[in-house]
């Protein structure tokens, strides 16, 4: 009846997962009480679970990732802890523990943490740069979002129903394979995965279609932001490289499920092919996340400079370059497996030619800032932050893109302190500059400057104390994943990484104070004029937060830079009067069938993993009865009245033109 | 690529998408093009089976009808043509081809070479002699 699911699932002999889980489950009901008595339950369905305006769905992949953020911290600071410890001793976690902590930290931190925080960033503000209304599959961007919570709440569960993998967070077999890993564990992985790379498959293609079918009038190729062109080509990445990913997941899962022999080591399987496919998509799955980063850092840079990004067209062709060239690098990810000179070489050339359009971006970077009118606020210190935190990154990934260096640090800690180098530097340090810089975008007031500058400065200060002691421990030949470990000069480097994890944790905290505190003062902190910032792009040009039409009139864009064009322009020819006039817009219907997808979703991939059958049936039944019930639907749009246009757009019409006024007085 | 890029009906369009021709052309078009991939298909299977050619170059004759066969299908059924409003679809193929180019070439040849410093036991033993 219940497949593999019983008593001994839960796991009542430890203590730490269990009380985690607990703790979780009073938060959940807590919350869920509350809205349910304060009666928000109406609001949050209609206003936000059923919403298919891009901005809300970006607002939530963004919370989504800010809670996995916090999941996949607290594993980060228990194994820092253990490692401090474990020194010839046990530590305080059995390595089966320990072995899942580091598996779901990685899943979570790259699956749930990363990739929604840039689909949401991308979802929110890409329509906006545009100059449209909405994105080219608003409901599809639902779905999308939800299996993608599918995938988050199928890893969490596996915290205290089961067990996680114990593989690392790539699920290599013969280890991930049914002899060596007979428990649910990398079925939760394998499952949540493939769940949440539908939603991601999804996300890609709308994205794509977006920014090639819908731009506003004149918003050609070469006039788009840069976070545009970055958006373009980490989702042409994210519809070619996830695929691979979905098909070898089914491989391995066919392996496990039905007895198949594509990655054993019997019966004609190869083991090694497994690796070769998870990295064919694996390192294009780097440049998706970084990509992004890069177009907020030439958004942030260009902005709180005064000035319009040096070198445009180069930072195009190199955007473009690194998408094209990150198919070609994926083998350095297993130089030492057994390939001969002759392929090392050449993938270990390729992977050192991809750190020239990234410096060329660095460059970009350096000469927009030259001669510019800076301004330190929050999200310009978290990109030179950046900067100085990245180059430091490339520089050890160009070493290991050595193939006789990377026999030496392959699997050392050398390799842990570059790859988190990167992405904390790169993509972390990129998602903090777009959620400060867009944050008054989002909700219509600025987040506290004081609390965001200590909350860069302690996570920068931490990043460093953290992670290069790990370097210099790889150096000294320490291995990754280590539950515990003899050498006494590890040890030291390991008790400074706990410390810096202490001043990190700090800066994480001084996060959420900043957001508590910009909530409570957000009436002297509020922005009525849509463009605190004094932006170059288009999402400035309407009020913050913006309507659910965005724009009133689609914008006509002449040149780059296209809402600094239209400031000078009003201040120069003093802005005529006259009342536009309005039309009706009509606007894409809320649908829940996003979130009732995922609901049969989250039944079906659960009975997956615990092999309950009849559920699995009656998941797929729903999926697709969902599917069918919206497909055969009659109207899927609604009118919103020109008055109503009319009246919201001159409200932010007069804030406006008091400040362009003002400005010309100046 | 053009200044009069709009935002609901711009020059480009989507696969199947032309407005211009008539239901009879249309239906004209899908029949040459079932005609045509009929006719690759049973070459293929006449081929694979007959003794006529040369045996040593069958596989390549399949290849090349397999490829011809790709080619009818993108030309009648999935209408990709080399008029400006395919750009993107064009762009499109040329990008999946390259991926797909890359991936599954680099994959042949990285697996080919996966034993070059771990050789079988069985190609040690004749080395040590």
């Amino acid at each position: 009846m219940l497949g593999k699911l019983d008593w001994s699932a839960i796991p009542f002999d430890q203590p730490i997962p269990l009380v985690a889980g607990a703790v979780v489950l009073v938060a959940i009901l807590g919350v869920l009480i509350w809205v349910v008595v304060k009666g928000h339950l109406p609001y949050l369905w209609h206003e936000w679970i059923t919403s298919v305006d891009h901005k809300r769905i970006g607002v939530m992949y963004i919370l989504l990732a800010s809670v996995m953020l916090l999941r996949g911290g607290s594993d980060a600071i228990m194994m820092r802890i253990q490692q401090a410890v474990a020194y010839q001793s046990q530590g305080y976690l059995p390595p089966e523990h320990y072995n899942q902590i580091f598996s779901a930290h990685g899943t979570i931190m790259i699956f749930f943490v990363a990739m929604p925080f840039v689909i949401g960033l991308m979802n929110l503000v890409v329509p906006l740069q545009l100059g449209v209304r909405d994105v080219a599959f608003p409901t599809l961007n639902s779905v999308g979002f939800w299996l993608t919570a599918t995938g988050a709440l199928l890893v969490n569960l596996s915290l205290v129903i089961g067990e996680f993998a114990r593989t690392g967070w790539l699920a290599f077999p013969p280890l991930s394979g049914l002899s060596y890993s007979p428990g649910v564990g990398v079925d939760y992985y394998a499952w949540s995965l493939q769940i949440s790379g539908v939603g991601t498959l999804v996300a890609g293609i709308n994205l794509v279609t977006t920014v090639l079918k819908l731009r506003t009038k004149g918003m050609n190729y070469l006039r788009m932001p840069m976070f545009c062109w970055t958006t373009l080509a980490s989702n042409l990445l994210i519809v070619a490289a996830f695929p691979i990913l979905t098909a070898t997941l089914a491989m391995l899962l066919l392996d496990r499920y039905l007895g198949f022999h594509f990655f054993t080591n019997e019966a004609g399987g190869n083991v090694m092919m497994f690796m070769n496919l998870i990295w064919a998509w694996g390192h294009p799955e780097v440049y998706i996340l970084v990509l992004p980063a890069f177009g907020i850092f030439s958004e942030v840079v260009s902005t709180f400079s005064g000035k319009a990004l040096f070198g445009y067209r180069s930072m195009v062709l190199a955007t473009m370059a690194i998408c094209v060239i990150s198919f070609m690098v994926w083998l350095h990810h297993f130089f030492t497996m057994g390939a001969g000179p002759d392929v090392n070489a050449i993938f270990g050339i390729a992977s050192m030619i991809i750190a020239i359009p990234t410096g060329v971006k660095i460059y970009n970077w350096l000469f927009t800032m030259y001669g510019g009118r800076i301004r330190f606020a929050t999200p310009m210190l978290w990109s030179v932050g950046f900067m100085v935190t990245f180059i430091i990154g490339g520089l050890t990934g160009v070493l290991v893109a050595v193939p006789p260096a990377d026999f030496m640090l392959h699997n050392s800690m050398f390799l842990v302190a570059h790859f988190h180098n990167v992405i904390i530097g790169g993509v972390l340090f990129g998602a903090f500059a777009g959620f400060e810089y867009w944050f008054p975008k989002a909700f219509g007031f600025r987040l506290d400057e004081r609390w965001g500058k200590a909350a860069f400065w302690f996570t920068f200060l931490g990043f460093y104390v953290t992670f290069m002691p790990l370097y210099i421990a790889g150096m000294l030949g320490m291995t990754r994943r280590l539950q515990h470990y003899d050498v006494a000069a590890w040890r030291p480097w390991m008790i400074v990484a706990v410390f810096g994890m202490a001043v990190l944790s700090i800066g994480v905290i001084c996060q959420i104070v900043q957001l508590v505190v910009s909530i409570r003062n957000r009436e002297a902190l509020r922005d009525r004029t849509g463009d605190p910032w004094d932006g170059r792009s288009l999402e400035w040009a309407t009020s913050s937060p913006p309507p659910v039409f965005n724009f009133a009139f689609h914008p006509d864009v002449r040149g780059e830079d296209a809402y600094w064009d239209m400031k000078i322009r009003a201040q120069q020819q003093s802005l005529e009067h006259e009342e536009p006039e309005y039309h009706d817009i009509e606007m894409p219907k809320n649908s829940p069938t996003g979130f009732v997808c995922a609901f049969f979703a989250t039944i079906m991939g659960f009975a997956l993993i615990w092999h309950i059958w009849w559920m699995v049936i009656l998941g797929g039944i729903g999926a697709f009865a969902t599917f069918v019930v919206f497909a055969w639907r009659d109207h899927d749009e609604y009118v919103i009245p020109a008055a109503e246009v009319a009246a919201i757009d001159r409200v932010n019409l007069e804030e406006r033109r008091s400040l362009v006024s003002m400005a010309g007085a100046i | 690529m053009s200044d009069q890029t709009h935002v609901h009906t711009g020059h480009d369009l989507a696969p199947g998408e032309e407005e211009q021709h008539s239901v009879g052309e249309r239906i004209l078009g899908y029949v040459v093009g079932l005609a045509l991939a009929l006719l690759l298909t049973a070459t293929s299977f006449f081929i694979a089976g007959t003794d006529l050619v040369w045996q040593p170059s069958i596989p390549v004759a399949l290849i090349v009808l397999a490829i011809a066969q790709m080619g009818v299908h993108l030309v009648f059924f999935l209408h990709i043509t080399t008029g400006p409003d395919n750009t993107n679809n064009v762009l499109a193929l040329a990008f999946g081809l390259l991926v797909v180019f890359l991936v599954v070439g680099g994959t042949v040849w990285i697996m080919s070479h996966l034993n070059q410093n771990m050789p079988p036991m069985d190609q040690i033993m004749p080395m040590r002699r």
